[in-house]
């Protein structure tokens, strides 16, 4: 019984993926681009050659971690929709640890753990403040989380142009890059790097054993499944969604942390790079189920980097990615509902 | 320099600007208040503002009809409402989730047309200021109140009238019932669906004409995510409002003045940094809403789908 539900879900978000696809292409068709070239170039794109694989990894890492830091948050009932700017102040937290520590003498491998752990604590205070909107203000964390939102991106061009600019001028090209020995070790001739993958991977398989296998996940679920009753039970609701919060937030820090380290080397404008609105998909698309976000997330990096290759002359540039995704969500969502539907009739 | 930041031609030029660009605010924000008063959460508004704000521009563009161009908008913006009302009231979706869902449709198809149809950025000659003989020409008051073009106007209009409407008439009364107490309000007879479906259509159409109003009457340019946020700014002003029309225009108000002033400052080249100047607005918006929201009640049934019991 338990099965045959289990192959009824994964069966149902595959009819939501091809409803997508189909949709899509008929957006393409109506619009006269041909789809399956579109298509073509996008896989193509993403998975022809070992540095396009390298570049879908690079994409992986960071969206993996914002996914395994909202699948916490959504445990507990809560839409964290400031996770953009918990990545962008993470990626302030661990420049900023790096410029002080850059010219001392201590080794650079500790200088880039520390700093990667201080981008995890930047991100999970600037969590805690979209929580103690929501617990202390009453601001539901959809609006303190945007308008947090804001304010990150604010506070990053305000530092690339203002306090931490290049020598000279401030460009939209970021802060001046750190020296080569405070980088994350990389595979030679590519962007991404092992310790990353190993960053990524670790906090998806704590993220699972977390949820699934401990008490303190049990009480996250039920404080999201029904807040009253687990109040009634004796559990510190707030503090739950205060910790729920700051541990996504520190997630959301390594993801910008890592962007930093390992992948610009700097501060650059938009360090979050929608990873946390792409987070918030992957996170619903897996119906909340760790153990499906890597794929998942895996699915979203290669469509990203695939459509960044759509040549020009379709004329599609990478918005075609952003229409997929919206269908998804649209098409996962309806798909749902019909199901519901059917089960409450048999 | 602050001192010029006073002077009468830039006092008359921040209210002026203030007044003119609460207006997409108000056309989306107003919308939103009539879809949350009956219980639904609409988070999509920038991805119907974003594909309205095209399609405006481009019919504008290639017809050289504005009117057809807003009424494209408003097409655009009521079926991506009637497509969110068909998901959350039928299918029972999560609202915030199926928001997110319509947002990146609309940022990713109006990039997708913007590239196969125009490619490059170009600009229409937008809606024209309006000349009231004698108001316009009073100094002062006549270049900030009597100065601009149509669709503002309509948006200050749009107040009274939201307000009339959700509070003196019977279709107000259902669209509140719905919103506090659905099942009430359905053993009444009232269609809970059918309501729902009027408010989100209508705030979908709202939300085109948001759209339009920044492509062919405020900025008369579209490019690729043009409207940088201001549609989820909107749905926070429906909080910060307190699902009263005369709160949103008080928000839209603010939240405008305080974004004009900040581009005088950069404009006159006033030594404050300009991206503290452009967190002004928003910083303000969050300090607001915690002062504000924890004292008004939101619609008892927000973001919960309705669903008839035995």
């Amino acid at each position: 019984m338990m099965k045959n539900s289990r192959l009824a879900n994964i069966g149902f978000q595959l009819a939501a993926l091809v409803l997508a696809l189909l949709f899509t292409t008929l957006i393409l068709v109506a619009t006269g681009a041909p789809p399956l070239e579109a298509y073509k170039n996008i896989i193509l794109g993403s998975v022809s050659s070992l540095d396009k694989i390298s570049n879908v990894l690079v994409t992986w890492v960071p969206l993996l971690l914002a996914s395994a830091g909202l699948l916490i948050t959504f445990s507990a009932g809560l839409w964290n929709i400031g996770m953009e700017g918990q990545i962008t102040l993470g990626a302030i937290g661990t420049t900023w640890a790096l410029r002080l520590m850059q010219d001392s003498s201590l080794p650079p491998a500790l200088v880039i753990v520390l700093s990667i752990l201080a981008g995890m604590v930047m991100g999970a205070l600037w969590a805690s403040l979209a929580g103690a909107l929501k617990t202390f203000g009453g601001v539901n964390e959809i609006f303190g989380g945007l308008g947090l939102n804001f304010v990150a991106t604010a506070l990053t061009l305000w530092l690339i142009f203002g306090p931490w600019k290049r020598p000279g001028v401030g460009s939209m090209s970021g802060t001046e890059p750190f020296p080569e020995a405070l980088w994350l070790p990389m595979f030679p001739d590519s962007r991404l790097s092992p310790w990353a993958l190993v960053l990524a991977v670790v906090a998806i398989v704590i993220v699972y054993f977390m949820l699934q296998g401990t008490y303190f996940g049990l009480r996250l679920k039920a404080v999201g499944k029904n807040f009253r009753a687990a109040y009634m039970l004796g559990i510190p609701t707030w503090q739950y969604m205060m910790i729920s919060f700051m541990l996504c937030g520190a997630l959301a820090g390594a993801a910008g942390a890592v962007q930093v380290t390992a992948v610009y080397h700097r501060l650059i404008p938009s360090i979050s790079s929608g990873y946390g609105y792409l987070g918030l998909l992957v996170a619903m698309l897996v119906n909340y189920q760790a153990a499906w976000a890597a794929p998942v997330a895996l699915f979203f990096a290669a469509l990203n980097i695939g459509s960044i290759q759509l040549p020009i002359i379709l004329k599609l540039d990478s918005s075609l990615s952003g229409v997929l995704q919206g269908m998804l969500v649209l098409f996962v969502l309806m798909v749902e509902g019909v199901r519901q539907r059917l089960m409450r009739r048999s | 320099m602050i001192s010029e930041l006073f002077s009468v031609t830039v006092l008359i030029g921040i209210l002026a600007s203030g007044i003119r660009l609460a207006t997409p605010y108000l056309y989306a924000a107003i919308g939103e208040t009539f879809g949350q008063k009956s219980g639904v959460l609409n988070l999509g508004v920038e991805g119907q503002m974003l594909l309205g704000s095209f399609v405006a521009f481009y019919v504008a563009l290639t017809t050289g009809n504005l009117w057809l161009g807003l009424l494209a908008a408003m097409l655009v913006g009521a079926i991506m409402g009637l497509a969110m009302a068909y998901v959350t009231v039928n299918l029972h979706a999560q609202q915030g989730i199926s928001g997110i869902g319509f947002y990146l449709f609309g940022l990713g198809m109006s990039e997708l047309l913007f590239q196969r149809f125009m490619g490059t950025v170009e600009t229409v000659k937008g809606f024209p200021k309006l000349y009231f003989p004698g108001l316009s020409d009073i100094p002062g008051i006549g270049e900030i109140f009597f100065n601009q073009n149509i669709l503002v106007y309509g948006a200050y209009l749009l107040v009274p009238l939201a307000w009339f409407v959700l509070n003196k008439t019977t279709l107000g009364l259902k669209i509140r019932a719905v919103g506090e107490n659905p099942d009430a309000a359905d053993s009444l007879g009232v269609s809970v669906a059918r309501i729902r479906y009027f408010t989100i259509i209508l705030g979908g159409t709202l939300s085109g004409i948001a759209g339009a109003s920044l492509s062919i009457a405020l900025l008369n340019v579209f490019q690729q995510g043009m409207t940088s946020g201001l549609g989820f700014i909107a749905v926070a002003l429906v909080y910060f409002g307190a699902w009263r029309p005369v709160g949103v225009l008080g928000g839209a108000l603010l939240f405008s003045l305080v974004n004009s002033l900040q581009l005088w400052i950069q404009v006159l080249g006033i030594p404050i940094p300009s991206d503290i100047a452009v967190m002004m607005p928003y910083v303000l918006t969050i300090l607001v809403l915690v002062a504000t929201v924890s004292r008004v009640r939101a619609p008892s049934a927000l973001t919960k789908p309705f669903e008839r019991g035995d």
